[in-house]
């Protein structure tokens, strides 16, 4: 049985419907990551399960509890705020202790708890301090000793780094990563970086506009994504997505994707594609071709450096196993009539 | 470009001559009543005003004798605390819920309270006068505390809400996850982080009480009197007396300085702290 259950979850506001009947099963010691655009609902939805927005609708099943309409402070759930929201009028240990000081357990206990955290994030010699005498980074482990001290049945994560620099969230996620592994506690994790989703989720829901695109591990999100949307949003470069005009048409394939690591620029006479060099991004590890087709502008990636030049023809050639088929709706058309790999 | 030492020096010699003198000016009604008071009634209507004289204590010790300096007293602290007391406990849990759930119509509401303070308070005099009347509340001190609390309501919904717009909504979010309730919330947060606001404002309203005149003539001059009216009392049909009214008037605002005086401390500290995020 799952863990943490959301069944039909509905949020209102006013007449707006935020979220649309989300069903989720989440299972014990998963980590979970909620991505989509901004606006999508990802945070409201964190929010519910957090109990710090109402839910209108539908069930929450916790341990096997229904929490529905439980209060934020009977649910035994951890959260990490995105401004850290650390108390200002307390000290490190303070705020680190002050779940287990309201919930009346034992001091010694408390400093052990509090000490083995501080010892795990690198806050030792922090305690005393009070929040503004700390950086940025300090303050996001400071935020995480508060919700992992109190061993809650969940950890909710609200977009925790994006606060801090690029540097610094890289070295944090990985943190976060650590703890995961070492915790085994199960968490949900929200953000906009794909990059946070792809390494530290077990599963990715994918969310649009209050409802659930696709929930998967990340590899099956990007090796098979079920929709358009989802193809498109995890990505960097995102996929390139042509209408099927380009290619021999079959059955009811709306328009075809094929990633940009799966395209390789030919001579002017050979591969599937024709098209002309608008614009080359050489990042060093990798490079990033901009072809215009003509009717559509594709992305090519190489991880070699490239001698084309800006304006020159070239073909792209690529292996038909590699497309994804879309029909009308934007849905993957995945076991459909397999695509003739000759351009038109 | 570097201003030399000499024009800097200049400008702060100007300032401080500047700051001195709207002082003085500030303070010069004060410094006069209480010189006066320390007058014979023959000396302080001498003109031009006489700033060298052998000080008397006779005022003091007639305004006592006459009046009852300390019955007045007694009401002046009894009503301004508990209507300011009183006040807080209002207005603290309104000012929370409009800082922290708002609705749409929650600056309408901080608006309609506010315009009841634009209205004369004399507008509302034949009303209240009337009800205190009809319950048998005139000359009371619970009468004067009803309408002292009100009064104040509106000033103190306003500075409390604007204290606690300051505070974070994600540190409240924050410990209602580590498992406080609404009071541990009220009292290990919210109280810390808004005591500034709660100091400031209880002092304010506890001032605005302590020099209520209008409400306090109107509805209780003798056995629920405040030291306003004990000041009233002094421009009387027999006459001005200016020396005694400069003592009674002295004696009034003396407990509410010296209390203002040694808070200061306290309210500084108070609002230092509330700022530091």
């Amino acid at each position: 049985m799952a863990f943490l259950e959301l069944k039909g979850v509905e949020k209102f506001y006013g007449k707006l419907r935020a979220i649309k009947g989300v069903n989720l099963a989440i299972n014990k010691g998963e980590f979970i990551v909620f991505v989509g655009p901004s606006g999508c609902g990802k945070s409201t939805l964190l929010r519910m399960i957090a109990g710090l927005e109402t839910i209108n609708g539908g069930q929450l099943m916790l341990d096997g509890k229904d929490i529905t309409h439980e209060p934020s402070s009977k649910r035994d759930l951890a959260m990490v705020f995105q401004s850290y929201a650390l108390y200002p009028h307390m000290t490190v240990e303070e705020n680190m202790s002050f779940a287990l000081r309201l919930a009346k357990v034992a001091p010694e206990v408390i400093k052990e708890k509090v000490s083995k955290a501080a010892e795990k994030l690198n806050l030792t010699s922090y305690l005393e301090r009070t929040p503004k005498a700390l950086s940025g980074g300090q303050r996001q482990r400071v935020a995480i000793g508060r919700a992992i001290v109190r061993q809650p049945k969940v950890f909710l994560f609200d977009e925790p780094l994006s606060n801090l620099d690029a540097a610094l969230r890289g070295q944090t996620r990985v943190e976060i990563a650590k703890l995961h592994r070492e915790l085994g506690a199960t968490t949900i994790y929200v953000t906009h970086d794909q990059v946070e989703a792809m390494t530290l989720a077990d599963r990715v829901v994918v969310l649009r506009d209050g409802m659930i695109e696709q929930v998967g591990t990340p590899l099956e999100l990007y090796d098979r994504p079920a929709n358009r949307f989802v193809a498109q949003f995890i990505g960097m470069p995102q996929m390139n997505v042509l209408p099927v005009g380009m290619f021999p048409k079959a059955g009811n394939v709306y328009e075809v994707g094929i990633r940009p690591e799966h395209l390789t620029i030919v001579g002017a006479n050979e591969g599937q594609l024709r098209g002309t060099i608008e614009l080359i991004e050489a990042l060093g590890n990798e490079t990033l071709i901009h072809v215009n087709l003509g009717t559509a502008m594709i992305i090519v990636r190489q991880y070699e450096r490239t001698r084309s030049q800006l304006g020159e023809q070239v073909g792209v050639q690529f292996d038909p196993a590699h497309l994804h088929r879309f029909d009308k709706e934007g849905k993957a058309i995945l076991d459909g009539n397999k695509l003739a790999g000759a351009a038109a | 470009m570097q201003s030399s030492p000499n024009s800097s020096s200049g400008k702060l010699i100007i300032r401080t001559v500047a700051a001195w003198l709207v002082a003085l000016i500030l303070f010069f009604p004060l410094l006069f009543l209480a010189v006066t008071a320390f007058k014979t009634e023959g000396q302080a209507i001498a003109v031009p005003s006489l700033w060298v004289f052998t000080p008397t204590l006779e005022n003091f010790v007639e305004v006592q004798a006459r009046s009852n300096y300390l019955h007045f007293a007694w009401n002046s602290v009894v009503t301004s605390v508990v209507s300011t007391v009183l006040g807080l406990l209002i207005a603290a849990p309104a000012a929370y819920s409009m800082a922290f759930s708002p609705t749409k119509r929650t600056k309408d509401i901080l608006m309609w309270m506010l315009s009841t303070k634009m209205m004369p308070a004399v507008g509302a005099l034949v009303p209240i006068y009337v009800i205190a009347q009809t319950a048998g509340l005139l000359d009371t001190k619970f009468a004067l505390i009803v309408v002292f609390t009100m009064s104040n309501l509106p000033i103190m919904v306003w500075m409390l809400y604007s204290h606690f717009k300051d505070i974070p909504h994600e540190i409240l979010e924050a410990s209602r996850m580590d498992g406080a309730n609404l009071w541990d919330e009220f009292r290990h947060v919210l109280l810390p982080l808004g005591m500034g606001g709660l100091a400031s404002t209880g002092l304010l309203c506890l001032v605005l009480a302590w020099n209520e005149a209008f409400w306090a003539l109107n509805l209780g001059s003798a056995k629920a009197g405040t030291l306003a009216t004990l000041v009233a009392s002094y421009s009387s049909p027999e006459g001005l007396f200016w020396a005694k009214l400069s003592a009674a008037s002295l004696m009034a605002i003396a407990p509410i300085i010296v209390f203002g005086w040694f808070s200061q401390k306290q309210l500084v500290q108070g609002l230092t702290f509330g700022a530091v995020k």
